[in-house]
């Protein structure tokens, strides 16, 4: 143990390191994020109406001057808190030297304040401002963002926190962890070199020292097997995220790692964390090592308490976790990237200027032949295999729950129905480089990377419903889409067809209530998101889960309940800003 | 460099071709915008000694403009020999219109020409098909037929492998075959196969875009071709080391 001298000191030193840091990161943290919570007084309690000036503009974005867009000066925008059952009224305006516009993402409104430019309105013209105006009749985390061009990669997006008509949010203090990926490369040219140059963020391939090394420990014959299935099908097997660590900076709240967001507690106090990943591209696991989470609410809409050490958080998808912190000590607020090729960390601790041990990336994940839809027949936690290095999968090794009660606990849990999925006898043309050919319900999977973990990681299996939704007619209808890319290519497209093939929208009949089956032919993750309606995970569960962006493994079928009670058009499309971009995106017309 | 690339990215926002009105209101914008953009890539530009001592700058081209199913491409591979006093000469310079025709294959046709690149020189014009894309296993591949003016038909055949020796280097194997399936005694093609050259580079990415490389290469004369060569007084055989660099923008 150290001795107390020297405790003292660094403890000194340390803090007023921390303290000076802190100060100059004032300025360019977002105003609602000081650490102090809600406890303390400090919330922007949003205005009515509220004004948001969108402009482009210098910031220290981790101590480098970068270009980002700023709603109100901050990047990301302001913290809006409404309340349910009040009309929000939101004047935007634009700034810019180009049309930007708002997107209230996993809010319930009429179609012409979706804010989605060419599909709910024309968009808002540089110098013009908007009149946003909706009642709000949810509560619970959400986030807004630009649905112009690429302009979400630059940082147009900010939380947005609903709070319930009674105002009790189960907690003593609350924090909002908005994530996102920064990158001081032009948006175009990113998109640029994922269209003409595959594999141009990915600098985590395999190469021949991995294979060598799989022969030395498997054999010959096991890894040539392994090997030529992905080579003849052209596909990497450590193909992950699109765009890397290579080029981000992963933000918390604006924050980057050497700043070093920091919320903070009193010992005792329960801790609500309304956590929202409003990145462009980057799937993140998020865990606080040493501290269990109860997950409350999922895309806002609440949940069953389930608590986990680990969670993976989707583009766009928000959870919210009550923490209780032990004692008086500092804990790492920690998200790793889906890749592991980077992570953003905060601090949650009783005071300014601690910090926790920061823990190591995890070996590079690879995806196993489950990833193909070739497995049918493999039992559930050995679906993908992991990381080379399988013994060193954590970075903390006192978590409570082992290996066997995990398989126990998998096993209990509910399945999804049973869906027979027909692909089109030829395939899905040129747009898409595989189909799966055995796709099966992987809701119960935490996902490549975390299959191994000996800790608890939740899974869509475990989310059930705080109560029953107020449709509970059996869907009369069924609607299948089909994921479907060509990496190579960087086609990214529904049932093969980029939406500027497609002649014409997804028609959904109003009143009706319809089952949407998804097949994902991709050897991606998507987050694929609904706008202006709820889709009830079909995850086995009752009350079934509630969600307004719901992210599919590869080769993974998934079913949602909808209920078609919001006439008009509505976006429908890949929460991956590049996906999305290159095609994956439809509109959904009820009528 | 950099300008170009910025000049096409930007080339990337503004490209629209509205197809289809996913909305309500025509003058809105469309939602998501079709897209164009292009690149040009120098798969080889190297400078290479042979076995003869002699030194040459050869070079193996490619640039394409278009969407992601529909492409124009124009490729050129050539040579120039140091000290012979003559201009360079066109191994080909093809302008072909693309199109993708399945998740990993494009079909190209159009038009070229090869021969010395000298105004007022004679040169071979033809009509070429290729197939162009990745095989299973990986393999980059170029596969053309040509028909010049006098209906000779030939065939060419590229292959290129990448083995990555770690993130930003690799191993590259490369196999180019010619054959003519009729014989064109104007431009020294006698029917069957006529040449093989196999090479292996080892190249260093400075960044994803510049790529300085070394390698050997060795090609040979085959069938009647090779006789022809020995009666000249030739060598069938070639051997040499390249220096070079690959890059694209």
């Amino acid at each position: 143990m150290e001795k107390p001298i020297a405790e003292g000191r660094r403890r000194f030193i340390k803090s007023a390191i921390g303290t000076a840091s802190a100060l100059a990161l004032a300025k360019i943290a977002p105003a609602w994020a000081y650490p102090m919570g809600r406890s303390y007084g400090e919330v922007i309690k949003a205005d009515n109406p509220v004004d948001l000036h969108i402009r482009r503009e210098n910031l220290n974005i981790g101590g480098k001057i970068g270009r980002p867009i700023t709603i109100n000066g901050n990047m990301p925008g302001p913290l809006i808190r409404l309340k349910e059952g009040q009309r929000a009224r939101l004047n935007v305006t634009n700034a810019l030297d180009e049309d930007t516009s708002i997107h209230w993402h996993g809010i319930i409104l009429p179609e012409n304040m979706d804010g989605v430019p060419g599909v709910s309105f024309p968009g808002i013209k540089p110098g013009e401002t908007f009149h946003y105006e909706y009642d709000v009749q949810q509560s619970g985390t959400y986030w807004y963002h630009s649905h112009s061009g690429l302009q979400e990669q630059l940082g147009h997006l900010g939380p947005l926190v609903i709070d319930p008509g009674d105002g009790d949010i189960g907690a003593d203090r609350e924090h909002v962890i908005i994530l996102s990926d920064w990158t001081f490369e032009d948006p175009y040219e990113v998109f640029r070199n994922l269209t003409v140059a595959e594999g141009y963020y990915n600098y985590q391939q395999r190469t021949l020292g991995d294979t060598l090394a799989d022969i030395r420990s498997q054999g010959l014959a096991k890894t040539w097997e392994e090997r030529s299935m992905w080579n003849r099908m052209r596909m990497s097997a450590r193909d992950l995220l699109d765009v890397t660590g290579s080029t981000y900076t992963y933000l918390m709240n604006g924050r980057d790692n050497a700043t070093n967001w920091t919320a903070l507690y009193k010992p005792g106090e329960k801790i609500r964390l309304r956590i929202i990943n409003g990145s462009a591209m980057s799937f993140f696991d998020f865990r606080i090592p040493g501290l269990e989470m109860t997950v409350v609410s999922a895309d806002g809409q609440p949940v069953k308490p389930v608590t986990v050490d680990e969670f993976r958080i989707g583009v766009a998808e928000t959870y919210d976790v009550i923490v209780t912190p032990k004692g008086d000590r500092p804990y790492t607020l920690f998200a790793e990237s889906l890749d592991r090729s980077g992570y953003v960390r905060g601090t949650l601790s009783t005071e300014l200027g601690q910090e926790a041990i920061v823990p190591e990336l995890r070996p590079v994940p690879e995806r196993g032949m489950a990833a193909m839809g070739m497995s049918h027949e493999m039992s559930g936690m050995d679906m993908e295999s992991s990381g080379r290095d399988k013994s060193g999968m954590d970075g903390h090794h006192d978590m409570p729950e082992g290996q066997g009660a995990k398989m126990a606990m998998a096993s209990q849990r509910p399945s999804a129905p049973d869906l027979g999925v027909e692909h089109a006898p030829g395939g899905h043309g040129p747009g898409a480089a595989m189909i799966a050919r055995q796709p099966v319900s992987r809701l119960n999977e935490p996902g490549v990377g975390l299959e191994e973990a000996t800790h608890r990681v939740l899974v869509y299996g475990d989310l059930i419903g705080a109560h029953p939704w107020p449709d509970e007619r059996e869907p009369v209808r069924d609607i299948e889409l089909h994921l479907t890319g060509n990496m190579e290519k960087y086609m990214w497209s529904f049932d093969g067809l980029k939406f500027t093939e497609v002649d014409g929208p997804v028609e959904f009949h109003y009143g009706e209530r319809l089952r949407l089956i998804m097949v994902n032919d991709t050897m991606m993750d998507h987050p694929i998101h609904l706008h202006g309606m709820w889709m009830e995970l079909e995850n086995g569960q009752y009350p079934r889960p509630r969600k307004h962006t719901i992210s599919l493994k590869p080769s993974e079928v998934v079913s949602l309940q909808i209920s078609a009670d919001a006439p008009g058009s509505w976006a429908f499309h890949c929460h991956l800003l590049y996906h999305m971009k290159a095609g994956m995106f439809r509109v959904v017309n009820v009528s | 460099m950099r300008t170009l690339k910025i000049v096409m990215s930007l080339s990337l926002a503004g490209m629209s071709v509205p197809l289809f009105a996913g909305h309500a209101e025509d003058h809105w914008p469309e939602p998501i915008k079709s897209y164009r953009t292009g690149q040009v890539l120098f798969d080889r530009l190297e400078v290479t000694r042979t076995d003869n001592d002699e030194d040459l700058i050869v070079w193996d081209m490619l640039a394409w403009y278009g969407g992601d199913r529909n492409r124009i491409y124009f490729k050129s591979e050539g040579e120039n020999r140091s000290d012979d006093g003559e201009p360079a000469e066109l191994e080909s310079a093809e302008l072909l219109a693309s199109r993708l025709i399945a998740p990993f294959w494009e079909i190209q046709g159009g038009l070229g020409t090869r021969g010395s690149i000298a105004s007022g020189a004679e040169r071979e014009n033809y009509l070429v098909f290729s197939l162009f894309g990745m095989a299973p296993y990986r393999f980059e591949m170029d596969n053309s037929l040509t028909v010049n003016e006098d209906g000779d038909i030939a065939v060419n055949i590229e292959a290129e492998y990448d083995i990555r020796l770690s993130q930003l280097s690799y191993l590259q194997p490369r196999l180019e075959m010619g054959a003519a399936l009729t014989d064109a005694e104007e431009y020294d093609r006698p029917s069957g196969f006529n040449n093989v050259r196999m090479g292996l580079r080892y190249r260093y990415e400075l960044s994803r875009e510049l790529a300085p490389y070394i390698g050997v290469y060795w090609s040979r004369a085959l069938g009647d071709k090779a006789d022809r060569v020995r009666d000249q007084g030739g060598d069938e055989s070639e051997i040499g080391v390249v220096v070079g660099v690959r890059m694209w923008f």
